[in-house]
């Protein structure tokens, strides 16, 4: 597992990110740390300052015993070892030999140092650093001024700390996300690979996890369960074709076995030969029909056509397909009507929506007894755009209605009439590449039939 | 009329080679790519009918070469790859004309004979004559034996293409994409229908039919005394 982890992305990711803004982190507090310890100490030197002021007010109108006398006072007021002052003659101890003066600070006859507490006190154990401020006065005199730094180097220990404890903090927080985040993230990717193997060692009906949080994940979820529920409808689909070829075709393909057989046992006249041919001829081309029509049914579900598409001219369609139909209608002594609308155009497949309206025309013409009338109309409302196919036949029981989409679906009364029961499987098929959708009405009497296309 | 048939399904390609013999062609076969482009190469022919899926050398590649070779001799592709994408790869690849299997002998027979016409030195008319039957292509007149025969829009263009093919055999799928653009087949036979319709125009009230239906494969447009 936790090698699995140093290999995520997401670890990885997180862990260059943790590691970023540690290093900012660090920086600022850093900064921070390194300005107030700056400002302490100029802090310490100023206050030297103004007691060295102080001192040498004193010196100038007291003279040197004046200023022991105050010395001594102000060190006993004191009471602390916070601020010191001595007054010491050269001769007695020299501190400028112990404290280098540089170039500047020795025109001034000032000098600020940094030595430890116990030269000045001689004591050993006085041997935490201190800050002295030593001036030079006339007649071998040195005034020193010294302050105590363990109160201030203490509570710049207690910042150095308080800055490496929040660094440290921050560092061990964001890496504690970044491992949270990436098992997170690792969990999800895992639940999706496993429902993946399920899939794939064949239980289609598997689903992608979708949780109540509603982030990229369930959204990637929900994309790949419909893509699974397409795939699966498609397999199913295809399992139905295969179902029922291998049972309608059966009885077409023993028809011809049969005439072929009885033909070849019983010779009738030569002349009758030609018609056996013709009919076997007929017969088999229905079947080729069937398969052809099966095909395009199924190349349109799958889509494959959707390159070749380009603005149709609706209203022309129409326009033609009445024209092809308005002969066969009369020839069935039935009326056909149309209305286009003007300028209907639609982005789609020419062949195949003509193909479709056939089909609803073949119908209508087929079904809908002599003296009939068929209407086909294409019309527009807002964006959205109606196909329709109506006429006054016998119409189909509301019942049944959604089954005739179903392929090789024939209903009783069609039995009689040439056709393969895939005219509406096609008309569905086409809608749905399409984008639109197949209804049933009933059109009081007879059927009408219409293609939705909303865009 | 010399046919070189590319097909290695030796059934179908004996059978094709029955079938065009027996219409007055003289026919060569080859069974794979690389013969029947050295076939098509060397031989005199006035068409190639050749299957796409061949062994050795696909029908596309070869028709590819003998195109960039500068031959001009009609390519009918016969295959069992019917998508749109296919048709149009195959037109594009040099074919001009594209039969799907399985096809009846009829429609073969038919697409041979529109492939060969057009081989013939192109000449444009502004009027069609079949005997009596008159089509002026310019003032979109149809008149048979001096008499005005008023036709509609569709009529006229359906006519027009049988008049163009005068004396060959037509098949109502190739009527419905030339005339129509319609490339399916409708369930019932709209065809026939308008075919009658154009029938009861120009042949009904005259004494020699012009416009016969030849059973199981398709129309004929022809003047009888004249075969």
């Amino acid at each position: 597992m936790t090698r699995n982890l140093l290999n995520t992305s997401v670890f990885r990711l997180s862990l260059v990110y943790a590691l970023l803004f540690s290093a900012v982190a660090a920086g600022g507090l850093g900064y921070i740390y390194w300005m107030a310890k700056g400002q302490m100490e100029q802090q310490t030197d100023a206050r030297l300052q103004l007691e060295t002021d102080a001192l040498l007010n004193l010196y100038r109108s007291l003279a040197v015993e004046g200023l022991t006398g105050a010395i001594t006072m102000r060190n006993s007021e004191n009471g602390s070892r916070y601020l010191i002052s001595r007054l010491i003659h050269r001769s007695q101890q020299d501190l400028t030999r112990d404290l280098k003066f540089n170039q500047d600070t020795q025109r001034s006859k000032q000098i600020v140092a940094s030595l430890p507490f116990s030269l000045i006190t001689g004591e050993k154990r006085h041997s935490e650093p201190a800050r002295m401020m030593l001036t030079l006065l006339p007649g071998g005199y040195q005034l020193l001024v010294v302050t105590d730094l363990k109160e201030q180097h203490t509570l710049q220990d207690r910042l150095l700390q308080t800055v490496l404890a929040a660094i440290g903090i921050i560092v061990a927080l964001a890496l504690a996300g970044g491992i949270f985040m990436s098992h997170n993230v690792q969990r999800r990717i895992n639940a999706v690979s496993r429902t993946a193997n399920d899939i794939m060692s064949g239980d289609l009906a598997r689903r992608m996890p979708v949780t109540t949080r509603n982030d990229e994940f369930d959204s990637l979820s929900r994309v790949l369960n419909t893509m699974l529920a397409r795939i699966e409808h498609l397999m199913q689909s295809m399992r139905d074709v295969t179902d029922n070829l291998a049972h309608d075709l059966r009885n077409p393909l023993n028809r011809l076995r049969n005439r072929l057989e009885t033909s070849q046992f019983q010779p009738s006249q030569p002349t009758d030969y030609p018609q056996l041919i013709q009919d076997t001829i007929v017969e088999v081309d229905e079947l080729i029909k069937t398969f052809n029509a099966l095909l395009s049914i199924a190349q349109i579900e799958s889509s494959a056509q959707r390159q070749d598409w380009v603005e149709v001219d609706l209203t022309l369609l129409i326009e033609e397909l009445a024209d092809l139909y308005t002969a066969v209608a009369e020839e069935q002594d039935l009326t056909l009507s149309y209305h286009a609308a003007p300028g209907l155009q639609i982005h789609g497949n020419r062949q195949l929506l003509a193909q479709a309206i056939t089909n609803l025309l073949d119908n209508a013409v087929k079904y809908t007894p002599a003296g009939g009338e068929i209407h086909l109309a294409a019309t527009q409302q807002m964006s959205n755009i109606t196909i329709t196919v109506a006429d006054n036949g016998p119409g189909i029981p509301e019942a049944q209605r959604e089954q005739v989409f179903k392929r090789f679906t024939r209903l009783d009364n069609a039995r009689s009439t040439p056709g393969n029961g895939l005219g509406l499987s096609l008309v569905k098929a086409v809608a749905e590449l399409h984008n639109a959708t197949v209804q049933l009405h009933d059109n009081h009497p007879g059927l009408k039939a219409s293609i939705l296309i909303s865009r | 009329m010399n046919i070189l048939i590319v097909e290695d399904d030796r059934q179908t390609a004996s059978f094709i080679q029955k079938g065009l013999t027996e219409s007055g062609y003289i026919v060569d076969h080859a069974a794979d790519g690389e013969d029947g482009l050295h076939l098509a190469l060397q031989g005199n022919y006035d068409v190639l009918i050749v299957d796409r899926m061949l062994p050795k050398r696909d029908g596309l590649s070869l028709i590819q070469i003998l195109r960039a070779q500068g031959m001009q001799t009609p390519v009918l592709i016969l295959s069992a790859l019917g998508d749109v994408d296919h048709r149009v790869e195959g037109l594009r690849a040099g074919g001009d004309d594209y039969l799907v299997k399985p096809y009846a002998f009829s429609e073969l027979l038919a697409r041979l004979q529109a492939l060969l016409r057009r081989t013939q030195p192109a000449q444009e008319y502004t009027t069609l004559r079949v005997r009596d039957l008159e089509m002026d292509l310019l003032k979109r007149r149809v008149t048979r034996g001096g008499t005005v025969i008023p036709l509609q829009p569709r009529e006229f263009n359906l006519l027009e293409y049988l008049m163009r093919h005068a004396g060959q055999v037509v098949t109502r799928t190739m009527l419905l994409e030339k005339v129509w653009d319609y490339h399916f087949d409708p369930q019932t036979n709209v065809i026939d229908v308008h075919i009658s319709r154009l029938r009861g125009k120009i042949d009904k009230d005259f004494d020699t039919p012009l416009l016969h239906t030849i059973r199981g494969a398709g129309y004929l447009l022809h003047d009888p005394q004249s075969a």
